[in-house]
């Protein structure tokens, strides 16, 4: 289908055709890393949410319910 | 690369992806488990009695007329404070309440939605014209306290405030009609 | 696609000077109550300009930028123009015609009541008609935007609508549920009131209704930044998308989940009862998971990008990743702003705990960091990554964008950390000034001159992020061709229609509209409440 290119210019690019313009990213470097993803993902988020939640439970026990119960 | 390989990588990503999920759904029960926990055991609530006022009459219903307002002792010796939120006062603009006991605080606004909080206390509420709105409480420390009205009000809201009194027991003293005003500083 | 650069850039740079001008208003205003600025301003200066900040900020940055983008993606991931682009233009100066009746009524004095309305307390009519025309342009846009992803799928039976094109639609679905709470507190109460034509408003009502566009409207001003993180970012950092599913799936739960839980903003009311307040707070709980989710997959596919890179063991892919590219760097800062922001978020929707809060400047602290941090810091990596497409120029460097991107976050965390503190305190909301005299107000004095300086610092990356975007219209270099969109792990060949459209969604939203705001609702229709007295402000 015919389409303009939104910078002029002949090299091809994701944003005319984003089926067809394969990334630099090797396959078998992809499944190399695939093994060991997402273990470091893993650990940073679920740090990352761990301390949130910690975080919460805190300021529920240590300043609001010492400030009287209200209802 | 085997045909399997990528199925199995997709399949695996989707398995981490729900692990994911199951671990982030405890935490959330966990935290709803414990905010129901404290909402029935120590009755920990919103302000929520939906009660409803005419604003329009509020000077003249028995409840909140001028002379009304402010603390008084009932008879079984409950502790209720009537305050009126207006554009841009509060009435009474200071109340005395008991440290260590039940009080129950209740507001209502004849004309603009306005909002209260108690520094340092939980105590916090919308006054929306048309109901009343209600706090159970108890204060936990004597001192005096800064009442400000907290929702904007209009071009008055800036200099909108109230003190509150926490007085220990023995400097709550009611008068003939079970009435506490604020202590003369 | 050269047949909407103009249409995109058009928006922008209305949505950008919006922006600019609330950023000086917004420092203004930060000076002006703070111990420096005791005596400078009245209160009448001071809540105009809270009033023009709110509505630049959240009313035209937002849905001109949004606009802009939609069509941005439209083309660029449908790759094919985009269709009614009259009614695109159509809907741009409807809502400029309606941002400059707004302006006008706020510049006059006429329109001090904050951008979220305080009913009984009103406006000159023409304030809250100029609004609705901002909206009825957006709502074009979303039926464009319906429209483009239905075309492309009659050219293209079966295949997957591109994730960045599905997540544009499923905003613009959204935003259609989302504004009519807004329309109808509007059009039945608040406008007929502005006119006189009632002498009386619904108080608890109109709360209500605002209440539902409330919530959901962070999320339509959220989901772009989102669609950075699923669709470009990956590729700005040299890997792959972990899950395209699981993107498709995040989109859903916001379409789903954020509507039906806007009492959150509504805890501390008297007129609703406790158990609408929890069920809507039950409700919000499931719509942090949408984010949760996308923290776990977007750093997954940062996590491939950092190893393709060279990084190992468990950490080692985070010093990896190409952080001199500023989608990359914008990412990372987000995430840090949107721990802090969810952290303040998870104590305002604690149900009790809200009454810790609610209505000081915890609450400033939040939906600054949350939205003028997180979403808003993906707002410009957007527009640095998309302003060469438009332009057809380069950046001369790309120090500059960097710095910007630094100074936003420094400025934001120092700004909004004191806010949060000061909440804590008892600080309150909209004061134009504080009696510093007073021992309690005293001892917040230094915190909001620390939080001054943080606002000091963002007013100086608003000025940088415009000269940015300026410098590229006049650089001579000329734009390298470079691909915009991710490719995920595994690009998926076909999607069940449940992920490749919205009618099921649809349904499902009615549902837990009806659950959650059927009652509420309905309860003013069957008792109203005591109506109370409009107050004009001028």
């Amino acid at each position: 289908m015919p389409h303009d290119s939104m910078i002029h210019s002949n090299q091809p690019s994701a944003a005319d055709s984003p089926f067809d313009v394969a990334d630099e990213v090797d396959e078998a470097a992809l499944a190399a890393v695939m093994r060991h993803v997402p273990l470091g993902a893993g650990v940073l988020a679920g740090a990352a949410v761990a301390l949130l939640v910690l975080g919460y439970l805190l300021s529920y026990l240590l300043v609001f319910i010492p400030r009287g119960t209200v209802g | 690369m085997s045909e399997r390989q990528p199925e199995m990588h997709e399949r695996r990503i989707l398995g981490t992806e729900l692990l994911w999920a199951f671990g982030v759904g405890v935490l959330i029960a966990a935290t709803l488990s414990m905010i129901v926990f404290t909402a029935l055991t120590m009755g920990i609530n919103p302000p929520s009695n939906v009660e409803r006022v005419d604003p329009k009459m509020l000077h003249l219903s028995g409840e909140f007329a001028e002379h009304n307002l402010g603390t008084s002792v009932a008879a079984d010796g409950s502790v209720t404070a009537r305050v009126i939120a207006t554009q841009f006062m509060f009435v009474p603009r200071c109340i005395a309440v008991p440290q260590g006991r039940p009080v129950t605080l209740r507001f209502a606004a004849p004309d603009v939605i306005h909002g209260i909080l108690i520094t340092g206390t939980n105590v916090n509420t919308m006054v929306v014209p048309g109901f009343v709105a209600q706090v159970h409480t108890q204060f936990t420390r004597s001192g005096d306290l800064l009442m400000p009205c907290h929702e904007y009000c209009g071009l008055g809201h800036s200099e909108m405030w109230a003190t509150v009194q926490v007085l220990p027991e023995g400097a709550f003293q009611p008068d003939r009609e079970g009435r506490v005003s604020c202590a003369q500083r | 696609m050269r047949n909407v650069e103009r249409l995109c850039l058009a928006h922008f740079w209305v949505a950008f000077a919006a922006f600019l001008v609330a950023s000086l208003l917004g420092a203004w205003q930060m000076w002006v109550r703070s111990p420096l600025g005791a005596n400078i301003g009245t209160p009448s200066q001071y809540f105009l300009s809270v009033t023009a900040h709110g509505v630049a900020m959240a009313y035209v940055l937002t849905t001109f930028f949004i606009m802009g983008f939609g069509y941005f993606v439209a083309v660029t991931a449908l790759a094919r123009p985009l269709p009614g682009k009259a009614w695109a233009w159509g809907a741009f100066w409807l809502a400029i015609a309606g941002v400059v009746m707004a302006v006008v009524t706020i510049l006059t004095g006429q329109a001090s009541v904050l951008f979220t309305f305080y009913p009984p307390l009103t406006a000159s009519p023409w304030f809250y008609i100029g609004l609705v025309l901002v909206v009825i342009g957006s709502w074009v846009w979303c039926v464009l935007m319906l429209v483009a992803m239905q075309a492309w799928k009659r050219e293209n039976p079966g295949r997957p609508v591109p994730l960045a094109m599905f997540a544009t639609v499923a905003n613009a679905v959204m935003w259609l549920w989302t504004t009519v709470g807004v329309a109808v507190e509007l059009l039945f109460q608040v406008i007929p009131a502005a006119f006189g034509l009632i002498q009386t408003i619904d108080v608890g009502l109109a709360r209500t209704l605002f209440s539902w566009t409330l919530h959901a409207i962070v999320y339509f001003w959220l989901i772009p930044a989102y669609i950075a993180f699923y669709t470009m970012v990956p590729r700005a950092a040299g890997g792959r998308l972990y899950s395209d599913t699981l993107g498709r799936l995040t989109f859903i739960l916001f379409l789903v989940y954020s509507l039906p839980v806007g009492m959150h903003h509504l805890l501390m009311d008297p007129e609703h009862g406790n158990g609408t307040k929890f069920i809507q707070v039950l409700l919000t709980a499931f719509v942090s998971v949408p984010t949760l989710l996308t923290i776990f997959t977007i750093t997954a596919s940062l996590e491939i990008a950092g190893r393709l890179r060279g990084g190992r063991g468990l950490f080692g892919w985070i010093a990896a990743l190409p952080w001199e590219r500023p989608m990359v760097l914008a990412t990372g800062l987000s995430f840090v702003m949107l721990g802090f922001g969810g952290f303040g978020g998870l104590i305002n929707m604690g149900y009790g705990m809200n009454a810790m809060v609610h209505n000081t400047s915890w609450v400033t602290a939040h939906f600054h960091l949350i939205f003028g941090g997180s979403v808003v810091i993906m707002y410009f990596a957007i527009a640095y990554e998309i302003w060469p497409r438009l332009t057809g120029h380069e950046y001369p460097s790309l120090k500059a964008l960097r710095l910007q991107l630094w100074l936003w976050f420094i400025g934001m965390m120092v700004m909004t950390v004191p806010w949060h503190w000061l909440g804590l305190q008892g600080q309150w909301r909209r004061v134009a000034n504080f009696n510093y005299a007073d021992p309690i107000i005293a001892g917040w004095g230094p915190w909001v001159i620390v939080s001054l300086a943080g606002g000091l610092v963002l007013l100086a990356s608003s000025l940088l992020f415009i000269g940015n975007l300026f410098a590229l219209h006049r650089s001579a270099a000329i734009a390298v061709a470079r691909p915009l969109y991710a490719l995920a792990v595994h690009p998926p060949q076909r999607v069940p229609a449940a992920l490749n459209g919205f009618g099921l969604w649809n349904v499902l939203v009615l549902v837990l509209m009806l659950v959650a705001y059927g009652w509420p609702i309905a309860q003013f229709a069957i008792e109203p409440s005591p109506a109370a007295i409009v107050h004009r402000v001028q």
